[in-house]
């Protein structure tokens, strides 16, 4: 007790001055999260009171043909759209970090679909472009090719929205072009004069070296792109559709709790969410060890 | 001995020199909280100074409405203002209606502020549902027929009864049918705004050119294919007769086809009120209409889905039929400058019964409203007086009062005056309609998706039909 006094007496003025981020951080995040773990062992239809249900939820959703769709679409979503995203952002570093001239004036322009890349605006104006009279089609006749309506067919709509995560390649851009400028270029110098090439000095020297980097922006990209919401909503109009082929996880999650008022599943559905992101950034995690090399 | 005094003594130096150190730290402490209070208090008054100008009194006006529920009616206390919410759907132009009669409420109630929040038909359901589960539902909400029962029957409207029987709402001049129509049991929970009926308009001009006579006010199904048909046939590549109805909302299409064979989408208690092989009837004949190329294919239906009223496929001219509810006949004819748009009933069944029934926008006050009173009063107003009505005229139908009816008559344009005519026209066919259960939404979807993997050819109608029975059942036996 009284040890727990003299810490108070030590450092209540601290923790005063941390309590607007304390209250946030129970208020905002701690007992949201915690009703929702409650809540997802309860049938809830957010009007009358919560009754309990036990394990059902969680085991309902492995008979939902919907979720298990809507698992495949957030995973061919994931797993296309990150590493496109990584590959062309590591593209337009290795560009950017030629030295160019105005190379800030790139860097800047790059990165703009970044800052408003997740915003309804974007959503709306990639409706117009991959639309049945959009841009794309425009382009594709003027060589004489007939377009489709690529985001209201099932087959295409998702690829539309992987076009789109590829170009919000900024943020990773940025971070890739600053591990680009910490390769010593002492060992580009050595290598030139033992007469390696470009691309093998990219393979042998580049590539290893900025591993840990290529880690942080999977591992950061991957937690992102699952918990997509924005673009699909946006496109398919709040549905999901055509025919559930846009219907990420997120969206099947928000229709269920604030369409159908089914806020017991939606949110033990959250919590498969968060341990499913947890199990595959654990196996990136581990998977690093293999191929993430650290200079020091 | 010595080292020891001396230890004494240096221990009491310093334990003198604590104390200053102690006094000094609690005054550095004190300075702190002292600075700590005073940016606290900053940013409070700072917090209080935004709130306020959006809203004055929020915080008074709770303990207002209990002394003026206790005390009667006392000039003194209804003085004393409020706020109230209320929310609506619509488009840009509604919105401009529905904020000129709020502000004519509060020009005769000063002391009522009415705060407003809209959005479109979709997003409006989705908040509603999450500001009530919240418990900050706005205190006058807008109500439909299809959604009233979800929301009556969890507890989350308040029952009208007293405020109609101690006047504040003054339904005198509504005709029974009307006030029956927001009825759950024997209480009302939503007033109407207006009464509208649905059917497909067409636009006269568009008919003209093509050399098509206009459909019939009573066509049946059999003649409503023959149009649909031989309009299609004039028009270009690219143009469709009529936009893909087989899927969507359940009402009105699939619930006036099932009423016309004397059943109905749910039964009172709740369950399916028809058959799967109903349901085949409906789809085969969209899917041959598909074939055809009467209607447009899915993809292109799905491009339209969501599009606003300025960009939907009638608008834009790729389709020459459309079905819409008879108060949004105006709103199209401001889309064209040539020709009437104009409408006929739903098709119906030979030998078969009529699938009308009543439907409109209603008005209806939240559980958990601090203010019920002044909510029933902006509803008496909002469907009572004249200067409402004036600017409402048939905005979301016509008005239900009959004086009001008449009231607006000489105000209406002539696409509105059409409107109401067609509104009369149709009123008498009504029959009345089970509500939707609980879980509609979900039924809805499962009808929806099957509908359109249909139109896609993922699979066969035959299929889809018992997919969606089998959802739909599960949904509503749970």
């Amino acid at each position: 007790m009284e040890a727990l006094s003299s810490f108070w007496k030590r450092n209540w003025v601290g923790y005063f001055f941390l309590a607007p981020w304390i209250i946030g951080l129970i208020g905002l995040s701690a007992i949201p999260m915690g009703t929702s773990l409650y809540l997802s062992f309860t049938n809830y239809d957010m009007f009358t009171s919560p009754s309990w249900t036990g394990l059902d939820n969680y085991t309902n959703m492995f008979e939902d043909r919907k979720w298990m769709n809507s698992i495949k679409v957030t995973m061919t979503y994931v797993f296309l759209g990150v590493p496109l995203q990584l590959l062309f952002a590591l593209s337009v570093a290795l560009l950017l970090n030629k030295g160019i001239n105005g190379v800030r004036v790139y860097r800047a322009i790059y990165y703009v679909p970044s800052l408003f890349g997740g915003s309804v605006a974007i959503a709306l104006l990639w409706r117009q472009i991959f639309g049945g009279n959009g841009l794309v089609n425009k382009v594709l006749g003027f060589f004489g090719i007939e377009g489709m309506n690529w985001i209201s067919s099932p087959d295409t709509a998702i690829y539309t929205l992987v076009i789109l995560t590829i170009w919000q390649f900024g943020a990773p851009m940025v971070i890739f072009l600053a591990g680009l400028k910490q390769v010593p270029v002492e060992l580009y110098e050595s290598s030139r004069i033992d007469g390696a090439s470009s691309i093998k000095q990219f393979f042998s020297i580049t590539l290893p070296l900025i591993t840990p980097i290529i880690f942080f922006n999977l591992v950061m990209q991957i937690i992102g792109a699952f918990q997509a919401f924005t673009p699909a909503y946006i496109i398919s109009g709040g549905s999901g559709g055509p025919l559930d082929s846009t219907l990420f996880y997120t969206l099947y999650l928000y229709q269920k709790g604030f369409t159908h008022f089914q806020m017991g599943y939606a949110s033990a559905m959250a919590w498969f969410l968060l341990i499913g992101i947890a199990f595959i950034t654990a196996l990136v995690f581990l998977s690093a060890k293999k191929w993430v090399y650290y200079q020091d | 001995m010595k080292t020891f005094t001396k230890l004494h003594s240096v221990s009491n130096n310093m334990f003198d020199i604590k104390q200053e150190k102690i006094k000094g730290g609690f005054r550095m402490k004190l300075k702190m909280l002292l600075m700590g209070l005073v940016s606290l208090f900053l940013v409070l008054a700072l917090a209080a100074c935004s709130g306020s100008s959006n809203e004055p009194t929020t915080s008074d006006s709770g303990g207002d409405t209990k002394t003026e529920d206790k005390g009667s009616e006392g000039t003194t206390a209804e003085q004393k203002p409020v706020e109230i919410r209320f929310t609506w759907w619509g488009d840009t132009k509604r919105n401009e209606v529905y904020n000129e009669i709020v502000d004519r409420f509060e020009a005769e109630y000063p002391h009522i502020k009415v705060k407003r929040e809209f959005g479109g038909w979709g997003d409006y359901w989705d908040r509603l549902a999450t500001q009530i589960a919240g418990g900050n539902a706005p205190d006058v909400v807008s109500m439909h027929q299809f959604y009233v029962s979800d929301y009556a029957r969890r507890n989350a409207l308040k029952s009208l009864n007293d405020y109609i029987s101690e006047g504040t709402i003054n339904l005198s001049d509504f005709p029974e049918s009307a006030v029956n129509s927001g009825k759950i049991g024997d209480d009302v929970f939503m007033v109407a705004k207006g009464i509208t009926m649905p059917g497909y308009a067409y636009n006269t001009a568009l008919f003209d050119e093509l050399g098509v006579e206009y459909p019939d006010l009573n066509w049946t199904w059999d003649e409503f294919q023959a149009k649909l048909i031989e309009v299609s046939e004039k028009l270009p590549d690219g143009k469709y007769a009529i936009s893909d109805l087989s899927g969507g909302q359940l009402q009105p299409n699939l619930r006036y086809f099932l009423r016309q064979k004397g059943k109905d989408l749910f039964t009172e208690d709740g369950k399916l009120a028809f058959e799967k092989e109903d349901l085949v009837e409906w789809w085969t004949m969209w899917d041959e209409l598909r074939k055809k190329g009467v209607i447009p294919d899915a993809a292109t239906g799905v491009e339209y889905e969501n599009a606003p009223l300025e960009q939907n496929m009638f608008v834009t001219g790729l389709t020459a039929i459309t079905q819409i509810p008879a108060n949004q006949i105006y709103l199209y004819q401001q889309q064209f400058s040539e020709g009437e748009i104009r409408m006929v009933r739903f098709p119906s069944r030979a030998g078969g019964e009529n699938g009308e029934y009543i439907e409109g926008a209603y008005l209806s006050v939240t559980e958990k409203s601090k203010h019920p009173k002044e909510a029933a009063l902006f509803i008496n107003f909002f469907v009572t007086n004249e200067k409402s009505l004036e600017v409402f005229k048939v905005e979301q139908g016509s008005p239900a009062s009959s004086k009001m009816s008449e009231f607006v008559k000489p105000l209406l344009d002539p696409a509105q005056a059409r409107a109401v005519e067609f509104i009369q026209i149709t009123v008498p066919y009504g029959r009345p309609a089970p509500y939707a259960p609980l879980g509609v939404n979900e039924v809805e979807q499962a009808y929806k998706d099957n509908a359109t993997a249909i139109a896609f050819g993922q699979i066969s109608i035959e299929e889809a039909a018992e997919n969606f029975m089998k959802t739909a059942e599960s949904v509503l036996n749970k």
